[in-house]
């Protein structure tokens, strides 16, 4: 099996096209599935953790953090609906105002 | 040797549909690689011998989450974005700071001392030897309960959250 740092570079780079998409993608549902990304790159290095150190807390952290993707998910589409219905777009550029 | 080369698949196939995701211009595309990528993951967990949480990934992630993302894309019916970048001056030094951390911790890794995983017949994984999804069970509910159940109100909250942002505003009474 391969060693750990190979999968500590897959998930760095999973974690950097999350960056690239949250910084210059303008499409907020696209921002919001950049996010999702690097959560998932994080999980990746939890579970291959647990297997280096022989312990399943990694494992249950996972759960953990998918549970708060879940909500993040759930919240984070509310609000672009809302955005929607406001904006009449979820373009970020047509979101200069700040008071609602 | 035969789960060096699996490995070598799934992080080939992990790469090319998280550069598809971000770079696609379309969003329902981005979508469905998104759900592509969420399932090889889960063949990589599975890899690890975390059989239980591979299950969990395909069935809450590529499951729920990507079928609330295209129903969210559905509802809203967006022409596609135009394919322009937001780049100011700001995104590209903070892009460049990060390009730049990701090369010196790619280089460290690759040229540093190896990090060995534990070889698939080791029980430092497996407590009771029945399985991974007992283990996982006894772990979750004995000595993570409190978290566990402070995970069933978040959801909670992000429920109701996500009913009253997206609540359409009350009609103004004539």
């Amino acid at each position: 099996m391969v060693p750990f740092n190979y999968i500590i570079v897959l998930s760095a780079f999973m974690f950097f096209c999350g960056v690239f998409g949250v910084l210059f993608r303008r499409n907020i549902i696209a921002i919001l599935m950049s996010v999702e990304l690097m959560l998932n790159s994080v999980n990746l290095l939890f579970i291959g953790a647990s297997k280096v150190v022989g312990n399943l807390d990694g494992q249950i952290m996972v759960f953990f953090i998918i549970t708060v993707a879940a909500c993040e998910a759930a919240v984070g589409l509310a609000m672009v609906i809302a955005i929607f219905r406001k904006f009449g777009s979820i373009d970020t550029d047509k979101l200069r105002v700040l008071r609602g | 040797m035969g789960a060096t080369l699996l490995f070598g698949i799934f992080a080939f196939l992990i790469v090319a549909c998280s550069l598809m995701v971000v770079l696609a211009k379309d969003s329902v595309v981005s979508a469905v690689f998104l759900v592509a990528d969420l399932f090889v993951m889960a063949c990589i967990y599975a890899l690890l011998g975390a059989d239980f949480v591979a299950a969990i990934q395909v069935l809450v992630y590529a499951g729920a989450i990507l079928i609330l993302f295209l129903f969210v894309i559905m509802l809203l019916n967006l022409d596609i974005v135009a394919a322009r970048t937001n780049a100011g001056p700001l995104e590209i030094g903070m892009f460049i700071v990060v390009l730049i951390g990701f090369g010196i911790l790619v280089v460290n890794l690759l040229l540093g001392e190896r990090i060995e995983l534990l070889p698939p017949g080791d029980s430092g994984l497996s407590i009771t030897g029945k399985g991974n999804s007992y283990d996982l069970g006894l772990v979750l509910f004995s000595k993570y309960l409190w978290p566990f159940e402070m995970a069933s109100v978040l959801i909670l909250l992000a429920m109701v959250a996500g009913v009253l942002i997206a609540k359409r505003g009350k009609k103004k009474q004539p």
